[in-house]
């Protein structure tokens, strides 16, 4: 009998052996499709225009111009300590509610500076996520294994598998089952977010993941998710597991 | 955009008599390019740079006129000869009375 189960055990750690590694090595980041004048860009923070971002967060992160009078440093500290790999764990259930870094970075300023909300995409907004999500640069996502975020991972996966639009497509027909092939001139990335916020020149500015996700949704001429939404943040969260582990590089640059 | 704006300046400030470095320069700046109109049909008004001078002791060692056709946030990069210790002066001017110095001293050995 104990013969038996360790015999069983042997085939179960043998095929962990031959999965895991198989899967983790056809992991590519978008960076690597990149011009290597870009791919510099963004490595160099120095040339990196995303740097203006991050000084703008500065000033914010210290900033007591709100009705509690209180600054983001009041709580939290010197940033490059306390927000180091804070955005590697994001979205995760904060108080019942999945959010997404944007979110928390609301929730801590309506609840502890009792002020408006800042409006998706705003500067001040993309500013905070941008110096937040850089202390976590180089260090592996280490997404939400928390269980009540169960249901959520569920809808995020059937959201990248559901076939949406006039064009009839999912994330997975591009992103998973055509990556590496072109769209047009441009090869399909694989669709991990590693480098979020982004510096794209073609939006001549910094933006969120929501707003990448959001350009793929209306391309393919379906009905817009709201900034915020479940199903965006439910599918954040899906694909930070599915780029488990993989260095965050952000802020990234893309053409 | 505001008066004035973020500038950041890569340049070494320290090097030999002769030596050619290179000189990073980027400057945050929405460049409105005036061709643009809002959901409403208003154009909105150009603001952009419309020169960048960066200056050695007082000698111009590089120039640039920019355009509705540039990007925000222009970087230039380029290279300079070390002579003699002093400052590097970059200048952005532009539409609206925008007005941006950054001054950096280097030690020339």
């Amino acid at each position: 009998m104990i013969k038996r189960q360790l015999a069983h055990l042997g085939v179960l750690c043998f095929v962990f052996v031959l999965a895991i590694p198989s899967y983790a090595d056809q992991r590519q980041s978008t960076t690597a499709l990149m011009t290597p004048s870009n791919q510099a860009m963004q490595k160099d923070i120095n040339l990196n225009p995303a740097l203006f971002w991050i000084m703008d967060g500065e000033t914010l992160w210290g900033d007591r111009s709100n009705p509690a009078g209180k600054a983001c440093v009041d709580c939290h500290q010197d940033v490059k300590q306390s927000m180091k790999g804070v955005a590697a764990t994001f979205p995760k259930r904060v108080q019942g509610k999945l959010l997404n870094l944007e979110g928390q970075i609301n929730q801590c300023r309506t609840s502890r500076q009792q002020a408006p909300a800042f409006a998706y995409e705003s500067k001040p907004l993309l500013a905070l996520s941008t110096l937040i999500a850089y202390q976590s640069r180089g260090l592996p996502i280490a997404a939400s294994t928390d269980p009540a975020v169960e249901p959520d991972y569920k809808k995020g996966q059937s959201v990248y598998f559901q076939r949406i639009g006039q064009l009839n497509l999912s994330c997975a027909q591009c992103h998973d089952d055509r990556a590496g092939l072109k769209l047009a001139s441009s090869t399909i990335p694989q669709g991990h977010p590693t480098a979020y916020p982004i510096y794209r020149i073609e939006w001549q500015g910094v933006g969120s993941l929501q707003r990448r996700l959001r350009n793929c949704v209306s391309a393919v001429r379906a009905e817009q998710y709201a900034y915020g939404s479940a199903e965006l943040t439910a599918l954040e969260l899906y694909l930070m597991r599915r780029a488990n582990g993989m260095q965050i590089e952000s802020p990234g640059v893309r053409p | 955009m505001s008066r004035s704006s973020r500038a950041v300046v890569t340049m070494p400030k320290t090097a030999k008599k002769g030596e050619v470095f290179s000189i990073r320069a980027i400057v945050q700046h929405d460049m409105e390019s005036g061709f643009r109109h809002t959901e409403q049909g208003v154009r909105v008004p150009r603001d952009i740079i419309r020169s960048f001078i960066c200056t050695y002791n007082g000698n111009e060692v590089f120039k640039a006129d920019l355009h509705s056709g540039v990007g925000s946030n222009p970087l230039f990069i380029f290279y300079a000869k070390a002579d003699q210790s002093g400052t590097f002066e970059f200048k952005w001017q532009g539409d609206n009375n925008y007005l941006t110095i950054v001054n950096q001293a280097i030690t020339v050995s």
